[in-house]
């Protein structure tokens, strides 16, 4: 491996890095994958749990409608939408569709607003 | 395949995420639509063998897609080696678990 270039720019103070719109739609798309992948064993816990009797999955239902389980499923669905959203802006951007400037960040706010919305929706259906 | 292969990966990133597109928008539009479903028909769905078939790809799918991007973040994130070696191998843990319990447990409701 060649050694590194002494000289190369170096700049990690991250409170003074400036994130552009897109940029924080591409970190939020790594929390959220993150986020997605750990819950993973939970909901294969939930759906054995759920399948092994009447009253399991009435027991997993009543608690699916409880505060605790709706502040977690909000997060969930801002993940999942966030997740989703900015993938298929990846996709599409993959395609050639949306890269300049403007479309991009424009997009970009789209898929930020879009799991937001998800998350309020779920709080606002579980809370009131 | 080889482990940290770029292209492979770059591909099998993305037809994962298709097979997944399809999978949540189909399986939230049955969720949202259908209203509230009955324990029996929770059971016969995953007791099908579309409905086996389905939940087991999209949990293949995942967790492939779901390998790729942790692998991207902590070669990105985490430089030591140590750490990333047994980040990596804890996640590989995982979701080898989790598939093979999804696939035990899928297996007992069809079996039935």
């Amino acid at each position: 491996m060649r050694p590194p270039v002494a000289s190369r720019p170096r700049f990690l103070n991250l409170f003074r890095i400036s994130y552009p719109i897109g940029a924080i739609a591409s970190i939020a798309h790594r929390i959220s994958g993150l986020l997605l992948l750990v819950s993973l064993p939970a909901l294969v816990n939930g759906l054995d749990y759920s399948l092994q009797s009447e009253s399991n999955f009435l027991t997993l239902r009543t608690w699916l409608a409880s505060p605790w389980a709706t502040t977690i499923l909000a997060f969930a669905a801002w993940g999942l939408v966030h997740h989703l959203s900015a993938g298929m802006r990846h996709l599409l951007m993959d395609a050639g569709i949306g890269t300049a400037l403007l479309q991009a960040r424009r997009s970009a706010r789209a898929v930020i607003l879009l799991g937001l919305l998800a998350a309020v929706a779920i709080l606002l259906k579980g809370l009131l | 395949m080889r482990l940290f292969s770029g292209q492979r990966a770059w591909v099998l990133q993305r037809v994962t995420a298709l097979i997944l597109i399809a999978g949540l928008i189909w399986g939230s539009a049955l969720l949202l639509f259908s209203g509230p479903i009955s324990y029996a028909q929770w059971k016969s769905f995953f007791a099908g063998g579309h409905g086996a078939t389905l939940a087991l790809l999209c949990f293949a799918a995942t967790c492939l897609h779901g390998w790729i991007g942790v692998r991207d973040v902590i070669l990105d994130y985490v430089p030591q080696r140590i750490p990333r070696l047994a980040l990596l191998s804890l996640i590989a843990v995982l979701l080898l678990a989790s598939t093979i319990r999804l696939g035990l447990v899928i297996a007992a409701q069809v079996s039935r």
